[in-house]
């Protein structure tokens, strides 16, 4: 049972990351109806920058809230200036924009940062010493560095709940996602609201490279590639307009993979699973899940009376 | 008598198809002005195309204003409110968050409050489903919603598009009475677009025939009434 609950506990982490790329892409899916396929690659460029403002000797928080801010302003702008007249081309532009920036995202973090292709040492954002964990019971530990991302991921996941739920700016961003023509007859920017959605989701790609980053204790050009994989099977689990399912769809990968990852090599004896195994198995209940519900869990599969 | 609206060449359409040549209309100052089309006239066309949904040329004057290249969300600032065809409900938002929508261009405060509660008073039944979701209502319930949430930006001159649309009888009349209530007990400018004629040249002051794209008859509800050919086509007796 202790086992158990170490392996959900190491699975709730990784997972919240998931979560936090998952909601970047519920945010600008809800907006637009597309899939971001740069969500990963845009994070990786802007962890990229936090690790080298963090390198000029500044704390590693001051770095990533730096970065974050950076990665706001650079959302709206990929939205300005490509997403937004690649749409009035044709859904399908934006398809193929989306593509051609999850790949040019790469490649421009290769060319301005030339250490990427070999990876860099990342200094988590909280304390991670060997003895740096809380002990539940009896073996199961709790690592600060774990607890953090938790914590961290559920305070944004409030914090953007609230935002949607009890600010104008929310109600802005519900109704451009619910119905952009209505929205503009009651006088909302539909451009300015994208901006922002755009904004919010590449901040929370940068958090969320920051604590992948800190997780694995490196970085490379190929961190954020499983990662945007995993986390658009989360969004697409929990339901791709859903915020909570975002959340939740997140955290249950991180944990399925944990498990799986973990337990047929304690049955096993010595038997290893690789994380690729780990990653298939994930799917695999994704697709059971999609049969059953196709909007995802938390999704609204659209009813409407005419 | 002060023209509210004034609307003169109105040539607009979709892509390469012109569906309105040159229409002109005006709605006065505390008036309900109603136009008249079959389907395909261009009812929708023109009440886009004064909204900004749609790009126009011609003229379009609001209070003195030319409109003709404003952006939606600044017409509604200016006062002019859209009740679009197919009600235009956010349907995945509770009825307050609708109506809440529809003062988005006002600031938060005791006076939209006051106004909410006024417009619950008016429409009783959305009150009752204030926290349910729009896309569960009935059509009734939802095209009094969305006049209710037009209602919301406190607009000078409101615009609707077929209230009428899939709606039974009994609920349409109940529609077209509150509207005249709107204008006579509000002083609320009215421009309604119809197929059902006979209702809404009831409420009417001024009335527009719409055909294929142009402005075919025009006048007041009695001479209207008493045009031999627009009777027959549009009231039907």
């Amino acid at each position: 049972m202790g086992e158990f609950l170490q392996y959900v506990i190491n699975g709730l982490a990784l997972g919240a990351i998931y979560s936090l790329v998952a909601l970047g892409l519920v945010v600008i899916y809800r907006g637009t109806g597309h899939l971001n396929f740069a969500q990963g690659e845009m994070a990786l460029f802007a962890t990229f920058g936090a690790w080298w403002i963090y390198d000029r000797g500044v704390t590693m928080w001051f770095a990533v809230i730096i970065a974050t801010v950076f990665a706001f302003i650079g959302g709206a702008v990929i939205e300005f200036g490509l997403m937004r007249p690649a749409g009035k081309k044709s859904p399908l532009a934006v398809v193929v924009v989306s593509i051609a920036l999850f790949q040019g995202m790469n490649s421009l973090t290769n060319l301005v940062f030339k250490e990427s292709s070999d990876g860099v040492t990342f200094q988590s954002l909280f304390p991670n010493e060997p003895l740096d964990f809380y002990r539940l019971s009896g073996e199961t530990i709790w690592r600060f560095q774990d607890l953090g991302i938790l914590v961290t991921v559920l305070i944004l996941t409030g914090g953007l709940f609230l935002l949607f739920q009890k600010t104008k700016v929310g109600l802005a961003m519900r109704m451009v996602a619910n119905n952009p023509d209505s929205a503009k007859l009651v006088g909302v920017s539909t451009n300015k609201t994208l901006m922002l959605s755009w904004g919010i989701a590449a901040a929370l790609g940068a958090v969320a490279g920051a604590m992948i980053g800190g997780l694995n204790a490196n970085l490379n050009i190929f961190t954020m590639f499983e990662i945007f994989l995993l986390s658009s099977a989360a969004a697409t689990l929990g339901g791709l307009d859903s915020p909570l399912g975002a959340l939740v769809g997140g955290l249950l990968l991180g944990v399925i993979k944990s498990l799986v990852s973990n337990y047929p090599k304690d049955w096993a004896g010595s038997g290893y699973v690789n994380a690729t195994t780990a990653v298939a198995a994930a799917f695999v209940i994704i697709l059971i899940v999609l049969v059953v519900r196709p909007s995802g869990l938390f999704g609204s599969s659209r009813v409407e009376r005419v | 008598m002060t023209v509210m609206l004034d609307v003169k060449d109105l040539v607009a359409g979709y892509g390469a198809v012109q569906v309105l040549e040159g229409l002109a209309l005006h709605v006065n100052e505390g008036e309900v002005a109603v136009m008249l089309g079959a389907n395909g006239a261009g009812k929708t066309t023109t009440m886009r195309a004064i909204s900004g949904m749609i790009a126009r040329k011609g003229t379009v004057k609001f209070l003195g204003n030319d409109i003709t290249t404003t952006a939606p969300n600044e017409i509604v600032r200016m006062g002019i409110a859209q009740v679009p065809q197919g009600r235009g409900t956010f349907t995945d938002l509770t009825v307050e968050d609708n109506m809440r929508a529809g003062a988005y261009i006002r600031k938060n405060g005791s006076d939209v409050d006051a106004d909410m509660k006024e417009w619950y008073d008016v429409f009783p039944r959305l009150r009752e489903r204030r926290s349910q979701k729009a896309g569960s209502l009935s059509g009734g319930e939802q095209q009094m919603l969305a006049i209710a949430r037009a209602l919301m930006s406190k607009p000078k001159l409101l615009l609707c598009d077929e209230p009428s649309l899939g709606l039974a009888p009994i609920i349409t009349q109940e529609l077209f009475t509150i509207l005249g209530r709107l204008n006579a007990e509000h002083g609320l400018s009215i421009l309604v677009v119809e197929q059902n004629a006979n209702l809404a040249v009831k409420i009417a002051h001024q009335v527009f025939v719409l055909e294929t794209g142009t402005i075919v008859a025009s006048g007041t509800a009695e001479e209207i009434a008493a045009d031999d050919i627009v009777r027959k086509a549009y009231l039907g007796y």
